[in-house]
């Protein structure tokens, strides 16, 4: 962090995109002493420990709130720590990220939400520790769901892995509905993708790489809905991949389940014919799937179905993705490019409204989770993401800040640079340009 | 006379029969309180203690009880008998039939043997516990140790806490309560809960009931019942269910906790409660309900043999 941090802020002449309220408006943006004190045009602000942005030209938007993110830490603290993480997502806009529990030790204990909770006191924003359902992840016992609930988890979810074991699930589901917290659910039927690579279909046979069938997700995301529909619990399906899942979602949806899910921004950017370069960056769990799932997705964001876009950001070191591609690890990074790949797909060629486009990534996540995030509130603690739509940049390597660099969207040219990122009342990230 | 010749579950005891258990178990009191604890009243007729399952305390409470109407009195172990041998159940019964016994008591890990098995016999039966299903005389000396606190049931607010899927004691227990008028809240969390119970008065926390309960009735963790564990731990436990110091000294004034025994102790209720000496002491009722225990079986006997 800088010396900018205590300074107060004045924001001039930005578009201000309210994803709430559905409304943008020119409007300049004052912070004094941390909390977003003023709203308006030519507000005056003066004094040595003022620092202006020039957000002509720019969009003004509440901080983006990840709900999806692998930060490793403790345990794989080589590939990504709390605090490289967290700088990694003010560089993408992100002020508020939900950190999944597979760490080592992995967050199943009271101890280790606070671990995380005090860890994150410091760090360039917020934190919040999605626990584990079962404990060590195994997909045997149920975790001490209620003590994790008080502790301060904000979420239940086995991430990375799927019980595949109903009953325990579906135990798991009634016991969660005790505490009222959102299951956040990696579905995978291991029995179908066990030794799978990539998407099968016609690429997977064409490049000679096992596949993972779309019925991986779709099996284990009909066996939950059934569940959720007896249990009652509120379940949130993460990284939906499939049209088969996006339409059984709409449909259990409409039968007024309380049912909730995410897309990443690499499954809505990329299909399968890609991972004809055998790109090891590409290889993701689950595997980006066939044009035909991917405009499902599209289409599952504009019809309302999908209701966040989340980056399950998944630090690697080098040395698992510089490797064959049987060999290579899943996962790619996704703070720094959140929005900069979905604005691009979604704005830029889909052209989806910006309101509505933001609030799936702010108001909506913070929703789904329960937390109080995503918004633009005069009074409060100002977090706040400055975004110059306009610039296109190709993404490279080097400009990576996230301690592992293993990201899809390296090489490509995305729409959409963030500026500057004030969170938790700070202006902890300003970009060279500006 | 009660209004049936066995005992084998809560629901087929009638108000009156109820009534008069209670009403018979205070004269059976009297006896045990006595330097010579014997009555002369069922001499001449044979019980036998059939416990398919460990016992310590309902088996010595009907030998006792046995004992002291001078009834004779056999105890049936099933790890020395032919069941070892590989007779079935049936046969086993047949040949205690053979010799001419009077009444059964009867206890078997699996719900329902009770029943089947009076179908097979036309000597009185009495359920002593089967499986997850039903305790009757438990339930009954529930309640007179409930009458004996408090002199009257209709309204008290009892809640039972704990593993109720999976408890005889509950099932039991929430038929007589019920019967009798009380308001019955289970305090469970949803492993040890129906599917589905919308149509029960439930709670997740004691806390949430602690301060107006007349009677707390903490259920043993059936550890041994249980055949897949879904409830995460004891400090999970020790948070939203356990009897600690704290919460009973929350309890109103007049106010009990029950146990049908044995306690784990730490989980259902902590060191410190089970050893408190302090004014607190007397909320804890059971050592109580062991001793009302032999009175209320002395009664059932009675009333069914005498």
């Amino acid at each position: 962090m800088n010396k900018n941090e205590r300074k107060n802020v004045l924001v001039k002449s930005g578009r201000v995109i309210d994803p709430e309220k559905g409304k943008e408006f020119i409007s300049d943006i004052y912070i004094k002493d941390g909390i977003l004190a003023e709203m308006g045009e030519n507000i005056k602000a003066k004094g040595k420990e003022l620092t202006e942005i020039d957000a002509r030209g720019c969009i003004v938007c509440p901080g983006f709130v990840d709900m999806h993110v692998h930060l490793r830490d403790p345990g794989f603290e080589d590939e990504e720590t709390i605090e490289t993480g967290t700088l990694a997502a003010v560089k993408g806009g992100i002020t508020t990220v939900a950190c999944m529990p597979n760490t080592s030790p992995p967050i199943d204990s009271e101890s280790m939400v606070k671990y995380i909770l005090e860890k994150s006191q410091s760090t360039a924003c917020r934190v919040l520790p999605v626990a584990a359902m079962t404990r060590g992840l195994k997909g045997r016992e149920i975790t001490d769901m209620g003590l994790l609930a008080e502790a301060g988890a904000v979420g239940f979810s086995d991430d990375g892995r799927c019980i595949g074991d109903s009953r325990l699930m579906y135990e798991v589901m009634r016991y969660s509905t005790q505490f009222g917290l959102t299951l956040v659910l990696h579905e995978e039927d291991y029995s179908i993708s066990r030794g799978g690579l990539i998407n099968e279909g016609h690429y997977s046979s064409m490049l000679g790489l096992d596949g993972i069938s779309s019925l991986s997700d779709d099996v284990i995301i009909a066996r939950d809905i059934i569940l959720a529909g007896r249990s009652r619990a509120k379940i949130h399906i993460t990284h939906v991949s499939t049209r088969g899942g996006v339409e059984m979602i709409k449909k259990a949806r409409e039968g007024g389940l309380d049912i909730t899910c995410d897309v990443t921004p690499h499954h809505l950017f990329f299909n399968d014919s890609y991972l004809v370069s055998f790109n090891t960056n590409l290889k993701v769990k689950p595997p980006i799937r066939s044009e035909e799932d991917r405009l499902a997705l599209i289409e599952g964001i504009k019809g309302g179905v999908i209701d966040a876009i989340a980056s399950d950001h998944a630090p690697h070191l080098d040395t698992e993705k510089n490797t064959t591609f049987r060999l290579a690890g899943f996962g790619t990074i996704g703070l720094e490019t959140l929005f900069a790949a979905a604005f691009s797909k979604l704005c830029g060629e889909e052209k989806m409204s910006l309101p509505g486009f933001i609030s799936l990534i702010t108001t909506s996540p913070a929703k789904i989770l329960g937390i109080d995030a995503g918004k633009i509130e005069v009074g409060k603690t100002a977090n706040i993401a400055v975004i110059d739509t306009e610039a296109e940049e190709e993404i490279k390597r080097e400009g990576f800040i996230s301690k592992s660099k293993n990201s899809a969207f390296i090489g490509q040219k995305l729409m959409g640079k963030i500026v500057c990122t004030i969170s938790k009342g700070k202006l902890v990230y300003r970009s060279e340009r500006h | 006379m009660l209004s049936k010749k066995s005992i084998l579950d809560a629901d087929s005891l009638s108000l009156e029969d109820i009534k008069l258990i209670l009403s018979n178990a205070d004269s059976f009191l009297e006896i045990s309180r006595r330097d010579v604890k014997k009555v002369p009243t069922l001499r001449g007729k044979t019980v036998i203690n059939m416990f398919f399952e460990p016992s310590t305390r309902t088996r010595t409470s009907f030998e006792i009880a046995a004992k002291r109407l001078s009834a004779d009195i056999i105890n049936f172990s099933p790890l020395t008998s032919s069941l070892k041998k590989g007779e079935s159940i049936i046969d086993t019964l047949k040949t205690i039939l053979s010799m001419k016994v009077d009444l059964i008591v009867i206890r078997h890990s699996d719900s329902g043997t009770v029943k089947m098995v009076d179908r097979f016999v036309d000597i009185p039966v009495i359920n002593a516990g089967d499986g997850k299903y039903q305790h009757p005389t438990q339930a009954l000396l529930d309640l007179y140790t409930i009458k004996k606190r408090f002199g009257k049931f209709e309204g008290l607010k009892v809640d039972i806490v704990g593993d109720f899927l999976d408890s005889r004691v509950a099932r039991s227990d929430m038929n007589l309560f019920e019967k009798m008028g009380m308001d019955v809240t289970i305090v469970s969390p949803t492993m040890f809960l129906p599917e589905d119970f919308s149509g029960m008065k439930v709670k997740h926390c004691i806390d949430d009931v602690i301060e107006d309960a007349d009677i707390v009735y903490m259920l043993r963790m059936q550890f041994e019942r249980q055949d897949r564990k879904f409830y995460p731990s004891v400090m999970e436990y020790n948070r939203f269910l356990t009897m600690n110091m704290d919460r009973l000294g929350k309890m109103k004034p007049g106010s009990i906790v029950m146990h049908p025994g044995p306690v784990n102790r730490g989980i259902e209720i902590t060191d410190e409660v089970m050893d408190t000496s302090g004014e607190l002491a007397e909320k804890i009722v059971i050592e109580e309900q062991v001793t009302f225990g032999v009175a209320v079986r002395m009664a059932i006997l009675y009333l069914i043999l005498g």
